[in-house]
């Protein structure tokens, strides 16, 4: 490495903050892509994900188990 | 309480042969969308024959209208081929039996924006697609239908990823 790479490492290090968590011999991989887990207007991205992963029946199963929790939920302080 | 049973209901119309789609927040979680919903919405053709399928089914669930459910008020044919909506409770859960939604968009408008979900072991439904629903919601413009906006796009957009 020359004087002149080694400055721009360290500069582009610093910039992003990789140089407080990693030793010096480790460059930041700029070509790894970094997914966002909320989209811009606040949306849980890997929740849609995880929901797109799932079959239609497996999706209709998980509603209506989490709406009958909800609700017996729900009765429970009612009566309470 | 009822206890939702949203397969039961979608079985029931399934095995009498009605034709309907599923829409609203129903068709939003089986196109993947991460959205609560307490009732079933469907879009039924409005044909009589149809709506002789539909009845006997309605009336085998226990269907009456959710306002004043002990006055135990069943739909008529005349309010089921109307583009009204009947809004029921059920043995099963709430049933909203919509003639159409939107800006009067009926099942026959509705069926090339659907497709068929296999849904259960031997249970297939015909289920509104998620640019119609987006469509519809910024059509009607309320404030829950707007809420509802960004998650739709949001999974629109990683459906299509």
């Amino acid at each position: 490495m020359t004087p002149t790479l080694v400055r721009s490492v360290i500069r582009a290090r610093r910039q992003n903050g990789f140089a407080k968590r990693y030793p010096i011999f480790m460059t930041p991989a700029k070509e790894v892509e970094r997914v966002p887990g909320y989209s811009e207007d606040g949306i849980d991205l890997t929740l849609i994900d995880w929901m797109l992963s799932l079959t239609p029946a497996e999706r209709l199963n998980f509603l209506q188990r989490q709406i009958n929790r909800i609700l017996a939920i729900r009765e429970l302080n009612d009566r309470a | 309480m009822i206890e939702r049973d949203f397969g039961a209901l979608l079985t029931a119309l399934h095995d009498a042969k009605v034709e309907f789609l599923v829409v609203g927040g129903l068709a939003a979680v089986l196109n993947g969308t991460p959205v609560h919903t307490y009732d079933v919405d469907v879009v039924h053709r409005r044909t009589t024959e149809n709506v002789d399928r539909l009845m006997p089914v309605l009336e085998s669930l226990d269907a009456v209208y959710r306002i004043q459910p002990e006055r135990r008020l069943r739909p008529a044919k005349s309010a089921l081929l109307s583009t009204g909506h009947q809004n029921l409770v059920t043995r099963y859960g709430p049933l909203d039996v919509l003639g159409s939604i939107g800006e009067g968009l009926g099942y026959e408008e509705l069926l090339p924006r659907s497709s068929e979900m296999l849904i259960g072991p031997d249970l297939s439904a015909r289920v509104l697609n998620l640019e119609t629903l987006i469509e519809i919601k910024e059509q009607l413009g309320g404030e829950k239908d707007r809420a509802m906006l960004p998650i739709l796009r949001r999974a629109l957009e990683r459906k299509k990823r």
